[in-house]
C-alpha cells in the first residue's frame, strides 16, 4: 500500500514539472531575441513523459524522461521595419516568433491541473484505505 | 480448533476481498499517473471475474457439511492465481476508451469510478472483518 | 391446632389442602425453561448465519450492502443479547449455590 503512495508522488512531481514548462513556455511566448542580440527566438519546450520511476527503482508510476524542444516552424510576422527583421532571404521583411501558441499552453495547463487534482484524489483514497487497516489492529 | 476459528463465517471472503481490492488500488492509482504519458494503455484486474471466482468457492463451500466453516478454495483463473493463502495477480490491458492522438485511450471519469467503487469496497471489507474478530473477542472474553 | 371434640366449625379443609387440590386439577402449561433457551441460541444463530450470506452476497455481486450492513448489526446485538442473558444465569446459579441449607 505505501507502494502506491510513491507512485502518485511521482505522478504529482512529474504533473508538477509539466506545469512548469507550461509557464516558461507562456513567459517567453515573445521572446524574440537571444543572448547575442540575433533574431533567435525561445523554442517550445515540451515535457515527454514515461512509466515507471527511477528515483525509486520501481516500474509503476511516471517521471519526466526529457524535456525535448518541439520541431516545428517558428511564426513569422511580416514587420520590414522592425530593426531585427531579416535583411534577404525567404523570410525578408519578416521577423521570427516563438512557436508559442498561448491558447494551447493554456488548454495543456487546465489539463496538467486536472491530471494534478486527480492524482491528489488518489493519495487522499490512500491514506483512507491505510487508515481504515489500520482499525484493524488498533 | 484454533484454525477453524478463523475460518467461520464470512472471514474467508472478506480476507480475499481484502486481497483483491488491495492490490487493484495499486494498478489504478499506476494508470492515473499515468494519466498523460502518451502511448501507454491502462493496466486493470477484472472486478467481475474475481466475483465469479469467489462465488464459486462460496456454492462449494456451502454443499459441504457445513456452509458456516470451512476455507473458501478458489479456483485459478487467468488474472488471479491462487498460492495457498495467497493471490497472484496478472492484470491485463484494457481496450476500452477512445484513443487520443498520443495513442493514450485513458478515460479520466471511468478510472475515477473505478477508484471510488475499489476504495470503497476495501474499506467496507476491513471494517466486516473486525465487526467478525470483535464478535470472536466478545465470546472469549464473556464480557461485552 | 387439635379439636379432639370437634367443636370448632370449617375444620373439615384446611386452606393449605384446598391449594393442592385445586393444582392437582390444573397442569403446568407453558414451555419449559430450557426449551426456551435452546430456541433464542437456534434465532441468533440464524440471525449469524443470515449476516455471513448477506456479505457473501455481495463479495459475489449479487447482494444489497444495505442488507449486509443490517443483517450484520442484528447479529452482533442478538449476540451479545444471548452473553448478557447467559451471564446473569451463571450469576444468578451462582448465587443460589452460596445458599446455605
Amino acid at each position: 500500500m505505501f507502494g502506491t503512495l510513491d507512485t502518485t508522488t511521482s505522478a504529482l512531481v512529474a504533473q508538477r514539472t509539466r506545469s512548469e514548462v507550461i509557464a516558461a513556455n507562456m513567459a517567453n511566448s515573445n521572446a524574440i531575441q537571444d543572448e547575442n542580440g540575433e533574431n533567435n527566438p525561445f523554442r517550445r519546450r515540451l515535457a515527454i513523459f514515461s512509466t515507471g520511476d527511477p528515483a525509486t527503482g520501481s516500474k509503476t508510476g511516471v517521471h519526466v524522461r526529457e524535456i525535448a524542444m518541439d520541431p516545428s516552424e517558428f511564426q513569422y510576422r511580416y514587420m520590414p521595419d522592425h530593426p531585427l527583421a531579416a535583411k534577404d532571404g525567404p523570410h525578408a521583411g519578416y521577423v521570427a516568433f516563438p512557436n508559442i501558441d498561448p491558447m494551447m499552453e493554456q488548454v495543456d495547463m487546465m489539463e496538467a491541473a486536472r491530471a494534478y487534482e486527480a492524482n491528489i484524489m488518489v493519495a487522499e483514497a490512500t491514506k483512507s484505505m491505510i487508515q481504515t487497516s489500520l482499525r484493524l489492529i488498533a | 480448533m484454533i484454525n477453524g476459528m478463523f475460518d467461520s463465517g464470512a472471514m474467508p471472503t472478506l480476507e480475499r476481498m481484502i486481497q483483491f481490492t488491495g492490490r487493484r488500488h495499486q494498478y489504478i492509482a499506476h494508470n492515473i499517473a499515468n494519466i498523460s504519458t502518451p502511448y501507454f494503455k491502462p493496466i486493470d484486474l477484472d472486478p467481475k471475474a474475481f466475483q465469479h471466482q469467489l462465488a464459486g468457492a462460496i456454492e462449494r463451500r456451502r454443499h459441504t457439511g457445513n456452509p458456516q466453516r470451512g476455507d473458501l478454495e478458489l479456483r485459478s483463473t487467468r488474472q488471479v492465481r491462487v498460492r495457498g493463502k495467497s493471490l497472484e495477480f496478472l492484470p491485463a490491458e484494457t481496450n476500452d476508451g477512445i484513443l487520443f492522438h498520443d495513442r493514450n485511450n485513458r478515460s479520466l471519469e471511468h478510472i475515477m469510478q473505478d477508484l471510488v467503487e475499489n476504495t470503497t469496497a476495501h474499506r467496507m471489507s476491513i471494517e466486516l472483518l473486525k465487526s467478525e474478530f470483535d464478535l470472536l473477542e466478545t465470546a472469549i472474553r464473556e464480557r461485552l | 391446632m387439635t379439636d379432639p371434640l370437634g367443636l370448632i366449625p370449617n375444620q373439615g379443609v384446611s386452606p393449605l389442602q384446598s391449594k393442592q387440590a385445586a393444582q392437582a386439577a390444573r397442569p403446568i402449561q407453558g414451555p419449559q425453561f430450557k426449551e426456551v433457551m435452546l430456541q433464542q441460541i437456534e434465532q441468533v444463530n440464524k440471525l449469524q448465519q443470515e449476516a455471513q450470506f448477506a456479505v457473501e452476497d455481495i463479495a459475489t455481486g449479487r447482494g444489497n450492502e444495505e442488507t449486509a450492513f443490517m443483517a450484520t448489526q442484528k447479529a452482533e446485538i442478538a449476540f451479545q443479547m444471548l452473553l448478557q442473558v447467559r451471564n446473569k444465569l451463571m450469576d444468578a446459579y451462582d448465587e443460589v449455590k452460596q445458599i446455605r441449607v
